[in-house]
């Protein structure tokens, strides 16, 4: 027969004990969670934090920065500026930057994006017969980053600029 | 009664491991029953880790409670531990409820009612702080004892206690309000926590129990004084 000793204080708890010990549990995952809803809320981005995957906007940005999105519909995307968007039928966002944009007078906008690091724009990573990308396709515009910096002698600095 | 408790914890140690292998035999036996019994282990001394701060102020607190409702014979209430549970479980429904709803309709759609939910939980936990702040404070133990003649209301005991973090001080607060009148007196004392464990971490009941005791029959006294 195991000796169960590690189990010896689950056994002395009573019912409400137990149960409350479950609840502190599910209360630490409710937190975080009810901050990351929070966060989707206020910045109207259905990801308000997303991580560089790639490195196709050096020197901008690097794999693993992070990005901070917003996503309101009062602000228009205009040329130049960092776009994270998903293409149809993809899981992955990719964040670039917009090169030409379409925009009619009801505001509904076409544009175009290429990587800083890239040769080409991205129209060869667009669905089959899609030219341009539409507001639907977008996460979020970047409006912050958080960068470690890779020094040579091992030290991390931190670095976060928030352009308001 | 306790000191009988005390010597059956010592030799339990010894006989612990012929006790298990007769156990696990009439177990199968037995069948649910045998299984509950033997998992909850009320009789087993307390031993717990004696550099672990609030497994120290647990197993005093529930000691404590366990002198107080099994010597006197008091009747838990459970009405602020309850109160503490329903606000946490409304909190994690919410909290559910946000999640359900943002995968069944996506997110712009979800909006309103993820900022409904977001804003409720937090809410909650300000409830909650407030509740466990001032209300609940540091008491742990609500008992009532019945009247035995039936007149009402009950008169309420309760327990508190507080031990800093990294200190040895222990430090005890027995209340008494009584039904009749309303009043309320309180004992209390503060004690280093090496004077009720020994070196391996185990409990010493002897030791505990007469100082509840002598707070308990401090208040008790003074009521029959009156």
């Amino acid at each position: 027969m195991l000796s169960l000793d590690f189990l010896d204080d689950v056994r002395r708890m009573n019912k409400r004990q137990l149960y409350y010990q479950v609840l502190n549990f599910g209360m630490i995952v409710s937190s975080a969670l009810m901050i990351w809803k929070g966060l989707m809320v206020i910045t109207g981005s259905e990801s308000p934090i997303v991580v560089v995957l790639s490195g196709s906007m050096e020197p901008a940005f690097h794999r693993g920065d992070l990005l901070f999105l917003t996503n309101r519909v009062e602000d228009p995307i205009r040329v130049g500026e960092i776009v994270v968007f998903r293409i149809e039928g993809r899981e992955i966002p990719i964040v670039h930057r917009v090169l030409k944009i379409h925009e009619k007078q009801n505001g509904h906008i076409k544009f175009l994006t290429k990587g800083d690091n890239n040769a080409v724009d991205d129209r060869g990573l667009y669905k089959q017969g899609q030219h341009w990308l539409e507001k639907k396709d977008v996460v979020g515009r970047a409006r912050g980053f958080y960068q470690e910096n890779r020094s040579v002698e091992n030290r991390n600095y931190l670095f976060l600029i928030l352009e308001l | 009664m306790a000191a009988a408790a005390a010597q059956g914890g010592r030799s339990g140690g010894s006989g612990g491991s012929s006790g298990a292998g007769g156990g696990s035999s009439c177990g199968t036996g037995v069948g649910r029953s045998g299984l509950l019994d033997k998992w909850k282990i009320d009789d087993k001394p307390v031993k717990i880790d004696k550099w672990d701060g609030s497994a120290v102020k647990n197993s005093l607190d529930d000691s404590a409670k366990k002198v107080l409702l099994e010597k006197y014979k008091y009747v838990e209430n459970f009405g602020l531990i309850d109160g503490r549970l329903t606000i946490c479980t409304i909190s994690c429904f919410f909290a559910i409820v946000a999640l359900i709803w943002d995968y069944m309709h996506p997110f712009p759609e979800s909006k309103p009612v993820l900022a409904l939910c977001v804003i409720s939980y937090f809410v909650m936990m300000g409830i909650l702080t407030i509740y466990t702040s001032y209300k609940e404070k540091s008491i742990f133990l609500v008992a009532h004892r019945k009247d035995p003649t039936g007149m009402d209301p009950d008169d309420i005991w309760q327990l508190s206690s507080s031990l800093k973090r990294f200190d040895d001080k222990y430090t005890l607060k027995l209340t008494f309000i009584s039904g009749r009148t309303k009043q309320q007196r309180e004992a209390e004392f503060t004690k280093s926590i090496a004077k009720f464990f020994d070196h391996s971490g185990t409990l010493v009941m002897d030791a505990y129990e007469p100082e509840i005791s002598r707070l308990h029959d401090s208040l008790a006294t003074e009521r029959k004084i009156k």
